[in-house]
């Protein structure tokens, strides 16, 4: 039985090393994707093409239109002179071809009404059809006309919120996306690989050979699952030393830790592959599973968007992503330190879910090979 | 023409044998665009936080109300404690923990200087900011309703219009996007692997003794899949239409041309990876590695392009998602035309070229 299955593992990665490509897809693409795809991330909505029709040209009107160009919300066309006098109804055509994403027109008593003590109402055009930008850049809007509004009239905020912002000061996103960067790809590796090699012993006809000789299923399978639980772990260790060394990602937590629940992670991941090579019967039918589940486990695991943000119906979908779970346990102990007992509401569904799905698939498995 | 037409039409029996695969082909992108549809939302609201009032008055509990009850906070379901009030931050039971010191009702009265503080879970920047941003802008308007009525201290207002999407619904914006992601990923799987099988079940052989010519071949390769990427798409389309309920200001006509040229782009890069490798295991998983995470981060889908650092910017030229995005965002929501889009039109047909043109040159080479 362990000569069997040490004999298995030894098959299985002369057949990894002998394929130089795949070898290359399996590390050294995706660090070039880490290393690449870290600095993609920046949500942060920034110099945001404003087109202002100022109709009053004054002095009031000029120190607004100072004040929007402070910081680096707001980018107007030309830097040294920021004051358009160009034709409104170009503005549809601006919008059209991405020239302009937002416009302010600035009415002609805008200083008379000013220096009266009156309200005056300026109007501001958003292309909305990028919803997130327009959002944030109307919000900007409103911050710089309350700080100029208060200046005008003298009215000094005697309030003033101080943040401070815990595990990563500066903010930097790279922090939190190569973290999950990490998880995703940990995920579609071990999801494919272990789908597709199993169904693909059985379409060229080598399972069946593997079946005559008295290895018993349960050694086929752990041998397979081994030898990809491996390569798994080599991958995150990679992952996570070019994150470190790299991109200066945190490392607060404990390692140890952090091991531990992946190699839970793992069985849940390559349960999941396994299963999917018992309902498949070709390549091409894995990978399409394989597929479809690693694009969803990018989308709802709160990578990119948080969770709490998506209609309820959706939060209770993304319970069947193992990955929503691992996603807060790598970030949580790389950047916050998190410990065993504050993880705990995530390490119990992946236990119940590996054991679930891992069972299921192995019985599944076995199954079929006797 | 005729050898093209044999070709394809032996493809066809192939895709046609394994009917499995094509319901997938036709029913996950559905599948897909129905769940991340709703799913992907960036407006970030709703965030959870903690308030550790230690002044408690009136005037605090009402700034404690003004906060929980904005639509960008909802309250948390744990307290901070008084010992270790962080401690909710890290098992990520709030985002963030606005604190109000004794005194706040007191120097509110007076006029006096108070300094509330906020502290905030800083490892996802994103929502770090947002917490910031939102915060001050309740602060700002908690102040504005302490003024004794009638007082006018005379300002500006903001009156807002906002084009294409009046609502600013987010799914207007990924809906798009997502339907031009998806093809891209299905048609550069499909194709992956149609020249790494015959390579690997041993045919390519006796298709090379035929008296066909490589280019020939791969055309033929390409056709079938041309028309099941094509009619994905407008599947794809006409259920966005239906349940998001997209709008299409723009030319239907226009739309269908340009998305026939980007799924020839998409099934090119399948190609390109088939003529390259020898399974098809490895082809398929070329093909996921390529396309789906650089087209999710690179094209302007999630992450605005122009805040990308200049090399990343550069290299986003060669994911064609980029190009389709901004094209089909344009005809659906903003009724481009073909005059304002031929720049892109134009890249993304060059595109095309350039990886038929690579893929037919490597065939070439890996047959002799």
């Amino acid at each position: 039985m362990l000569k069997a299955y040490t004999g298995l593992i030894k098959k299985e990665f002369i057949q990894v090393r002998r394929d130089k490509n795949m070898l290359r897809i399996i590390f050294i693409v995706p660090i070039m994707q880490l290393l690449i795809l870290g600095y993609a991330v920046n949500t942060d909505v920034k110099n945001i093409s404003l087109d202002l029709y100022d109709y009053d040209q004054s002095h009031y009107s000029r120190e607004f239109a100072r004040a929007l160009a402070a910081g680096d919300y707001f980018k107007f066309e030309r830097d040294d002179r920021p004051l358009l006098t160009r034709s409104l109804w170009t503005l549809d055509d601006r919008f059209r071809n991405g020239s302009a994403e937002m416009a302010l027109i600035l009415p002609n008593d805008f200083s008379g009404r000013l220096t009266r003590g009156e309200d005056v109402t300026v109007g501001l055009v958003a292309d909305g059809s990028d919803a997130t930008a327009a959002r944030v850049g109307i919000g900007y809007m409103q911050q710089i006309v309350y700080r100029f509004s208060g200046r005008i009239a003298g009215f000094e905020s005697p309030l003033t919120m101080r943040h401070k912002f815990l595990y990563n000061p500066e903010l930097a996103s790279v922090y939190y996306m190569v973290p999950g960067i990490v998880a995703t790809l940990l995920t579609m590796i071990t999801v494919m690989l272990t789908s597709m090699a199993i169904v693909r012993e059985r379409e060229m006809g080598t399972l069946e050979q593997l079946l005559v000789t008295p290895i018993s299923g349960t050694a086929l399978l752990l041998g397979k699952i081994t030898t990809f639980a491996i390569l798994g772990f080599v991958e995150i260790c990679v992952a996570l030393i070019v994150g470190i060394l790299w991109f200066k990602i945190p490392f607060v937590g404990s390692p140890l830790l952090l091991f531990g629940l992946s190699a839970l992670y793992l069985v849940t991941t390559l349960g999941i592959g396994l299963f999917f090579s018992t309902v498949t019967s070709t390549q091409q039918q894995a990978m399409f599973l394989a597929w479809f589940f690693a694009v969803f486990c990018i989308l709802t695991a709160g990578f990119f968007t948080p969770i709490s943000n998506m209609p309820q119906w959706v939060q209770y979908v993304t319970w069947i992503n193992p990955m929503r779970y691992f996603m807060v346990i790598v970030r949580g102990i790389l950047m916050k330190g998190a410990g065993l007992s504050e993880l705990m509401p995530n390490i119990y569904p992946l236990i119940i879910y590996g054991g679930l799905i891992f069972g299921f698939a192995a019985m599944r498995f076995t199954k079929r090979t006797t | 023409m005729r050898k093209i037409r044999f070709i394809a039409q032996k493809e066809v029996y192939h895709i046609l044998r394994d009917p499995r695969s094509l319901v997938i082909v036709f029913a996950m992108p559905i599948l897909m665009t129905f769940l991340f549809g709703y799913a992907i939302n960036m407006d970030i609201e709703n965030i959870t936080i903690a308030v550790a009032d230690y002044d408690k008055t009136a005037a605090s509990r009402q700034l404690t109300g003004d906060f929980i009850n904005s639509t960008y906070f909802t309250p948390s379901a744990g307290k901070p404690a008084f010992q270790d009030p962080e401690r909710l931050l890290k098992t990520g039971g709030a985002a963030g923990i606005l604190t109000i010191r004794p005194g706040f009702a007191e120097a509110l009265a007076n006029g006096t200087e108070f300094e509330l503080g906020m502290t905030v879970d800083g490892a996802d920047a994103q929502l770090a900011l947002a917490v910031q941003a939102y915060s001050n802008v309740l602060l700002s308007r908690f102040l504005l309703n302490q003024l004794p009525p009638g007082t006018n201290i005379g300002g500006v207002r903001i009156s807002t219009l906002v084009k294409y999407n009046p609502d600013l619904k987010s799914s207007q914006f990924f809906v798009p996007g997502l339907v031009a992601i998806l093809l891209l990923m299905i048609s550069a799987l499909l194709t992956s692997i149609t020249i790494a099988r015959e390579k690997e079940t041993g045919t390519m052989e006796q298709l090379l003794t035929a008296p066909v010519k490589p280019r020939e071949i791969l055309l033929g390769k390409i056709i079938p899949y041309v028309v099941i990427a094509f009619l994905d798409g407008i599947l794809v389309l006409i259920f966005a239409k239906v349940i998001f309920g997209m709008p299409f200001v723009g030319s239907k006509m226009l739309l269908l041309l340009f998305g026939l040229i980007y799924v020839t782009a998409a099934l090119s890069i399948g190609i390109l990876i088939s003529s390259l490798v020898s399974t098809q295991q490895v082809a398929m998983m070329a093909a996921l590695v390529t396309t789906v995470l650089p087209s999710v981060m690179l094209s302007g889908f999630m992450f605005a392009i122009k805040n990308m650092p200049t090399a990343l910017q550069v290299l986003s030229h060669i994911v064609p998602a980029r190009y389709f995005l901004v094209i089909i965002r344009g005809i659906m929501l903003k009724g481009s035309g073909l005059q304002i889009l031929a720049t892109q039109a134009a890249a993304l047909v060059m595109l095309t070229l350039v990886l038929l043109t690579l893929a037919s040159r490597k065939f070439k080479t890996t047959v002799g």
